[in-house]
């Protein structure tokens, strides 16, 4: 018999994305056209699971004729992705929860049970007051229903709410057999604070009061300018001009939110848990697009380390590279790189917020353009970005590996330090990108290389 | 399900595993991580309580909280773990044609920055897991950036040592790590705690494009006969006439922040091939009305 050891969920962090259609958003690949690996990737429609609404056992998945983000009624289709559970088992291979794998071990469906926590202390993170977050927990459940995730919070007003959206213990079937679980994130509306003897005339930009003025703080708050506990950066959230330069909160809040996902099953007298994580933000606006550098990578580089190992392949640091490569690409093709890199454009100087700006308005630098303004128009840069691909692919572009930032060169404001790669962006240290250290190791392996190939290949000694 | 097996040490494969029926944008790759402070995740915070005994600001060097025995350290700066250190300096010109120095003010005096924990902390966890390590403080309470002497001891600095937590959430039945981050790191709210208040307002207020691939900028570009090129603002509430208008949160041919409070999900274009998707352009021009 094939007996479960230890579960796990995967993937272990489902993005949600936020929308108020009925329909969550269909199923959809994301393929690198091998001709043109530069050209935007090509977005195809994907089997997609139906749920029954009733039964919340999936009915489908049929393939549909084109994809629309959006219903047509003028609302975005949620992102609601599924969780599935996987066994590891007794000869050592993980393998997918299945009503198969359930009744070997002499278990039912309704023996897996799920809970899950949601949180969004975005008030509490400006206020410090415990007494601000506001948390759902469904409870432990094994049933196939929506549970709601409402967040509550101890100071909101009386009998509220804020709806984060739901989770569902998906119903397995003989054609659907898996044991997954679905969390659809909420609808995207942005809410507002009162009073409970306020008068006031409706706000239009919220479409309900939750928080109530009275408990807490959040309505006229106001980030106190020198604190070191201040988010970075700070002033970061609907507000109005106050006294002496303070930005005070209108009291909004919105309805994203991130936690965790329990799955618990008894297997021979042993209690087996496991968790995943999800967390609901706004839609991907270009989804054939990748950023820079995401938190996939932040991921890889803490599981493996910030060097190439033994694992790490040639193969695979080329890969890496034109990922890389492509993926910047990407990010200039939707990026006014002639604003971005702080020209005056159409007589008007520090037209935007841009890394020119900061670096000036952060530390005093002088104010002067990254690179010169005359070659950062989009269809040059562009140009510039496929001619290091083919450059990279032919082995010709070791220079390649010294234009990339490092970690530690985020603040080298000169002229050489602000041009390295990526330029023109902003790092979660608030100055100039640099990728991962694993990125760049990676990428810096590939440049070089090639160099070795081309030796090799020509019989030459280095 | 999408695969039958993985290999359970294989921890890439479960990290990016996408689970059947999923589209790629609820994959970690599709989330942006130049988190300042981030769109879907503010993942800085994965790192505040990497160290045992304190809690670090998720983006600055700042201990804002400690644990009974450490109390002493909060508000105190950290420099460096181990051999590496968590600051650097900031240099550039100040005037033109002269010479880069290091840029300090009065809020900044020795001229330092923090590096981001994801790249300052790598080696650290790469090799210090379970271990405790010397960690170099301020003696005093520091609200401002402080550089590292040059020279140690020297008593304006402390050596405390702490240990090092996991990151991620181990395995009973392999004695490994899971590719999940841990709970002691972050709790429900932890990764979103740090993003703008409501999300809506960030994508007006910030008015920069550093997240392009997922907030685009310039969008329905096309050649011109000038060899340079011409398109939309993203947020430019008609698509015509072809011309990228200036950032400006005044200028009406702009979404606004009403316009997002109240209806982002009518006002905002999905953008493929660098274009409006074909939905919109079915839709007419003008998006529909108040999604609410």
């Amino acid at each position: 018999m094939t007996t479960i050891k230890e579960l796990r969920v995967l993937p272990p962090l489902a993005i949600g994305r936020l929308g108020a259609a009925t329909e969550p958003m269909d199923n959809y690949t994301c393929e690198v056209d091998p001709e043109q690996p530069l050209a935007p990737r090509r977005l195809r429609p994907a089997p997609t699971f139906r749920v029954d609404p009733d039964s919340g056992a999936i009915t489908g998945a049929d393939t549909p004729d084109e994809l629309r983000f959006t219903d047509g009624n003028g609302r975005v289709r949620p992102v609601a992705p599924f969780l599935e559970v996987w066994a590891l088992t007794s000869d050592d291979v993980l393998q997918p929860l299945t009503l198969d794998l359930l009744s070997a071990n002499d278990l039912t469906p309704d023996a897996v049970r799920w809970r899950v926590e949601v949180g969004n202390h975005k008030i509490q993170r400006r206020t410090y007051d415990d007494l601000d977050k506001i948390d759902a927990d469904t409870g432990w459940f094994s049933d196939h229903a929506p549970h709601a995730l409402m967040g509550r919070c101890p100071h909101f007003l009386d009998d509220r709410f804020l709806p984060l959206g739901h989770a569902r213990y998906v119903k397995p079937t003989p054609e659907f057999p898996g044991i997954r679980l679905r969390f659809t994130p909420a609808a995207g509306y942005v809410y507002g604070s009162r009073r409970p003897t306020d008068d006031i005339e409706d706000d239009p930009n919220v479409v309900d009061y939750l928080y109530d003025a009275a408990k807490g703080t959040w309505r006229g708050h106001a980030d106190r300018a020198g604190d070191p506990r201040l988010t970075i950066p700070a002033n970061i959230y609907a507000g109005d001009d106050g006294p002496k330069g303070t930005w005070v909160s209108r009291g909004y809040l919105d309805d994203e939110c991130d936690g965790l996902v329990r799955v618990q099953l008894e297997v021979g007298g042993q209690e087996l848990t496991a968790f995943g994580r999800i967390g609901a933000g706004p839609p991907a606006y270009a989804p054939d697009s990748i950023p820079i550098r995401t938190i996939a990578d932040e991921l890889d580089q803490a599981l493996h380390g910030p060097s190439a190992s033994d694992q790490d392949t040639l193969e695979h640091a080329r890969d890496v590279a034109e990922e890389v490569l492509r993926r910047a690409t990407e990010t200039v093709r939707l990026m006014n790189t002639e604003v971005m890199n702080g020209n005056t454009v159409d007589g008007r100087v520090d037209a935007a917020s841009t890394m020119v700006r900061q670096d000036t308005a952060d530390t005093g630098r002088l104010y002067e353009p990254i690179v010169a303004p005359s070659l950062v128009d989009s269809a040059a840069v562009l140009a510039l970005h496929q001619n290091v691909l083919a450059a990279l692919r032919s082995g010709t572009a070791p220079w390649f590996a010294d234009v990339l930032r490092d970690h530690d060169e985020v603040g080298d404001l000169t002229a050489k330090g602000r041009r390295k790669m990526p330029a023109l962006m902003r790092g979660a240290d608030g100055r100039h990108l640099a990728l991962t250290r694993r990125q760049v190791e990676l990428v810096r392996l590939a440049a070089r290389q090639e160099i070795f190939r081309q030796d090799d290949e020509s019989g030459e000694t280095r | 399900m999408s695969d039958d097996r993985i290999d359970p040490m294989n921890l890439t494969a479960q990290l990016h595993y996408n689970a059947a029926g999923n589209p790629p944008s609820t994959l970690p790759e599709s989330a942006i991580s130049n988190a300042y402070p981030g769109l879907e995740f503010d993942i800085r915070n994965i790192w505040r309580r990497l160290l045992v005994g304190i809690e670090l600001h998720e983006s600055d060097n700042y201990v804002v909280s400690a644990d009974r025995g450490h109390e002493n350290l909060v508000g105190r700066r950290l420099l460096s773990v181990g051999d590496h250190d968590v600051i650097g300096t900031v240099v550039g010109p100040i005037r033109p044609g002269a010479g880069s120095a290091p840029l300090t003010s009065a809020a900044n005096p020795d001229g330092v920055m923090m590096l981001e924990w994801s790249n300052s902390l790598a080696d650290v966890l790469a090799d210090h897991v379970g271990q405790t390590v010397p960690c170099l403080f301020t003696v005093d309470p520091a609200p401002n950036p402080v550089g590292k002497p040059e020279e140690l001891p020297d008593p304006r600095f402390q050596v405390v040592e702490l240990e090092v937590r996991p990151l991620f959430a181990g395995s009973a039945a392999t004695g490994g790590y899971l590719p999940v981050i841990a709970e002691e790191l972050a709790g429900p709210g932890d990764l979103t705690r740090g993003l703008c208040s409501p999300w809506q307002n960030d994508y007006r207020e910030c008015a920069c494009y550093y997240w392009a691939a997922s907030r685009p900028d310039y969008v329905n570009v096309e050649d011109t006969a000038m060899g340079t090129t011409t398109g939309n603002h993203w947020f430019a509430v008609h698509r015509e006439p072809r011309e990228y208008v200036l950032d400006d949160r005044f200028d009406s041919r702009l979404v606004s922040y009403d316009d997002l409070f109240q209806d982002w999900q009518g006002k905002l274009r999905f953008i493929v091939g660098g274009n409006d998707a074909p939905e919109h352009l079915d839709a007419g021009t003008e998006p529909k009305g108040d999604s609410r």
